[in-house]
């Protein structure tokens, strides 16, 4: 008997490789700013400036807590089917 | 004894998989998982910055330190020195318009030797052509990320002295 979810899941069959590549775009973007952030501490730091370290390691701590909570949105793929779960990797 | 030979056989190819499309692929889960592993890492290098920073500051130059005589420098010459108790290399130099800067001799890039150009008011840095304002440290060209740090000169009685910059002083 199909439900809401399976006629979902049927109707849109690239929807987990979409939000896979979506999540992955979004972890490579905060990466890179957390880079930048690094950076940019580490020049203010060596000219004598405190503050921006400080700030900038808050907001590192700040998107790697959104990197952690994107995890949660990682689809775990279709678990009923081995094949089909294998097919998103 | 077989079905145990087998088990074996079975966790050597996991560990060491014939077929190389099975030794390189990484799922794109484990790389989601990955890059939120190196986004932690990139937090915990900040926080090291900033406790470095914060708690462990570099320590000042403190007093006066006799380096040599005017008459020892010549109008656009220069002179090496490093002060006593540190390892940093420091550069006297006799501008043109008579008056004399002290930086510190490392590049700001990649801790290069600079050197100054005599009649062009610069501070080279040869590997990789950086380019310093000999009046003030500042970066004209090149890859530098920030001026060189610099030391206040005292002339007093035809001796020259250094000690560290005020604090919020530019050159």
């Amino acid at each position: 008997m199909s439900n809401f979810r399976t006629n979902q899941n049927n109707a849109n069959t690239n929807k987990l490789n979409v939000i896979l590549s979506t999540v992955i775009v979004i972890l490579v973007m905060n990466v890179g700013l957390q880079i930048w952030l690094l950076y940019t501490a580490l020049n203010y730091t060596l000219d004598n400036d405190q503050n921006v370290a400080t700030i900038a390691f808050y907001a590192s701590v700040v998107i790697f807590l959104i990197c952690l909570g994107l995890l949660y949105y990682i689809p775990m793929g279709k678990k009923t089917k081995t094949a089909k779960r294998s097919a998103i990797r | 004894m077989s079905q145990k030979n087998n088990q074996e056989e079975e966790n050597w190819k996991q560990d060491f998989p014939y077929h190389k499309q099975n030794a390189a692929l990484v799922g794109r889960r484990e790389f989601a998982k990955m890059l939120t592993l190196v986004s932690g890492g990139l937090a915990f290098g900040c926080g090291l910055v900033a406790a470095k920073a914060n708690f462990f500051p570099k320590s000042p130059v403190e007093g006066e330190h006799f380096i040599c005589t005017v008459e020892d420098i010549p109008l656009g010459g220069t002179k090496s020195f490093v002060i006593e108790g540190s390892t940093i290399p420091y550069i006297l130099i006799h501008l043109e318009d008579g008056s004399f800067k002290a930086y510190e001799q490392k590049c700001t890039h990649l801790s290069c030797s600079v050197y100054y150009q005599p009649g062009s008011g610069q501070i080279i840095c040869p590997c990789h052509n950086g380019f310093f304002d000999a009046n003030n440290g500042s970066v004209i060209a090149g890859p530098p990320p920030r001026k060189l740090p610099h030391l206040e000169v005292i002339v007093r009685n035809n001796e020259i002295f250094v000690t560290g910059p005020e604090a919020n002083t530019s050159v």
